[in-house]
């Protein structure tokens, strides 16, 4: 019987295989390389421009924030494949061993933390300690936070959570939204124009992005029984369009043109977020899609402070290259 | 002589839902115990808390006479376990997986013995596991819980999706291993299958223990498979 002490590292190389295969399956053609190198360059530029161009206080804030969020998404990712292993995987020993556990946890955070180091060293070396040290403390919180117990009335209502996202897909949930919208909007109304237009944007944002929850199952599953991307879309997008057709007319009768252009470019950055996921999940697993759509919104972010003009001719190359690609998908299984 | 296996009053939890309870068994060394059940009845999850992947609620399980019921790493490494087919990674290739289970596939390679060939594995080697159809990923997955070489291996439903011929082979092949001295313990669907190539068994009816079956009344239920299905069928429904 081969013992897991033999090779100590054998569920760090599994997962590191799996990596290493995924990355090389996404990345095949050289164009594919040349856009995600071009992507890489691109943005470190747009960061380091950004972080020179703000007071040292406000880009170590920032270094923290990102260190903060980058360590607390890595140790739950951790976390999660390792409960993986221990209940479904091949490795099942070397994930419930706290000796290989703990080997495990350490590969991956000393390659997160030597990414992140590289890219603070390329774009901000004097912010390296300060993103370091958030990486280990949001690792530190992160493993804190996964030692809370969830009552069990609160995991009840993750069951109900699932029937609420459901119905907020149908047009009626769009509808009722767009209603709650604006009769708030009618009591915000005594606010100053520009705290009302303010307020407006957050309520958009929030409310829009409930409207448009995306499930990376239901997606592929459309896929393989012969929906085409922008058929899911559509499913997917569906309360969205109802809450527009409300939402818009409804704030320019209520109050006036510059709050309807807010609600509708609040709307449209979030349809084009789900537009992405979308094609996306038709593409990859939800891992890798959703790295994929954040680099893709992160970008476009960047070229709408610094290059508004450009957005829409990027938007749309990267929209078409998506569902070029999404479009093959359709009816495929694997 | 003490059983392989021993469990008593064994409970098994999911999401806070008590899934199995008082399960007492006992699976003598070198014998092929066969687990039947409803859909649902617990199969799944007491074999998955026996290999370690889920805790035991409650009770006792003894592995060659030492109690691991609060030990998952020790139970894990003590029985070679098939993993669902369906989540096997896609994105590496046979060999690999085998190798990472059990060393260089010149070590595996003996350990699979003749169950190499009725898996049909040699030509699946350098595929990639997502290249494989349901069948060739079950193949991989029966070979995963040999490739560590365990005289204790457990299979969940492992005749899902394999053709007739594989079926075939792969049960003669088990019960030559089981012969041999591996103890072998299958969640089954199949009556005919208990009845013709398990020693004993069980029958599992929402997470309780239905009926027990030895080897006598296996023998029996091999004399006379139809009544012993309808027997067992009139059980499960009831």
């Amino acid at each position: 019987m081969i013992s897991p002490d033999s090779d100590r590292n054998r569920l760090f190389r599994h997962d590191g295989r799996i990596a290493i295969n995924t990355i090389r399956a996404a990345f095949a053609g050289w164009n594919d390389r040349l856009v995600a190198v071009a992507v890489l360059i691109i943005t470190l530029a747009m960061i380091k421009s950004w972080l020179a161009e703000r007071p040292w206080t406000i880009a170590a804030w920032s270094a923290v924030g990102a260190g903060l969020l980058l360590g607390t998404s890595a140790e739950r990712l951790v976390a999660k494949r390792l409960a993986f292993h221990g209940f479904d995987g091949l490795l099942a020993v070397d994930a419930l061993r706290p000796a290989t556990r703990r080997r495990y946890i350490a590969a991956w955070h000393g390659i997160a933390l030597a990414l992140l180091a590289t890219v603070l060293l390329v774009v901000a070396p004097s912010l390296l300690i300060v993103g370091c040290a958030s990486y280990l403390a949001g690792t530190l919180l992160a493993a804190l936070m996964s030692g809370v117990t969830v009552p069990k009335r609160l995991a009840d209502r993750v069951g109900s959570a699932r029937v609420i996202r459901a119905w907020l897909r149908h047009g009626q949930a769009g509808a009722l939204v767009a209603s709650t919208l604006l009769v708030v909007l009618l009591l915000e109304r005594s606010l100053t124009p520009n705290t009302l237009i303010a307020i407006l944007g957050i309520e958009t944002t929030l409310l829009t992005l409930a409207l448009t929850s995306v499930d990376s199952d239901v997606v592929r599953f459309m896929a393989t029984t012969g929906y085409g991307p922008w058929r899911i879309v559509g499913y997917h997008g569906k309360s969205m369009a109802y809450f527009l057709a409300l939402a818009v007319p409804g704030c320019w009768l209520i109050a006036g043109s510059v709050a309807a252009a807010v609600v509708t470019a609040v709307s449209g950055a979030v349809l084009l977020l789900l537009v992405l996921r979308v094609l996306a999940y038709c593409l990859h697993g939800k891992r890798f899609a959703d790295l994929i759509v954040s680099i893709f919104a992160g970008l476009l972010l960047f070229l709408a402070y610094f290059l508004p003009i450009a957005l829409p001719f990027l938007a749309v190359a990267i929209l078409w290259q998506l569902q070029h690609r999404a479009r093959t998908k359709t009816w495929l299984l694997a | 002589m003490s059983p392989a296996i021993h469990l008593a009053g064994a409970a098994v939890e999911r999401s806070g839902q008590r899934v199995v309870q008082d399960v007492d068994l006992r699976v003598a060394r070198g014998s092929w115990f066969g687990l039947i059940g409803a859909n649902g009845s617990g199969k799944t999850s007491l074999l998955r808390a026996l290999a370690g992947r889920l805790p035991f609620a409650a009770g006792s399980c003894l592995v060659d006479g030492q109690d691991l019921a609060s030990d998952r790493a020790g139970r894990a490494l003590r029985f070679g376990f098939c993993p669902p087919a369906h989540t096997l990674p896609d994105s590496v290739r046979v060999r690999d997986v085998l190798e990472l289970v059990g060393g260089s596939y010149d070590d595996v390679r003996p350990r699979l013995g003749r169950l190499s060939l009725a898996l049909a594995l040699a030509p699946l080697l350098d595929r990639w596991i997502g290249d494989c159809s349901a069948g060739m990923r079950q193949r991989v997955a029966i070979a995963c819980a040999f490739a560590g070489g365990h005289p204790r291996v457990i299979l969940d439903e492992p005749f899902n999706w394999l053709d007739p011929v594989a079926i075939f082979d792969v049960r003669e092949v088990l019960r030559s291993m089981v012969d041999d001295g591996l103890t072998l313990i299958t969640a089954l669907h199949d009556l005919g299958t208990l009845a013709a190539a398990c020693d004993a068994g069980l029958v599992l009816a929402n997470g309780e223990v239905a009926l027990a079956l030895d080897e006598h009344a296996l023998h029996t239920a091999a004399q006379d498979p139809q009544a012993f299905e309808r027997q067992t069928i009139d059980l499960l429904r009831s």
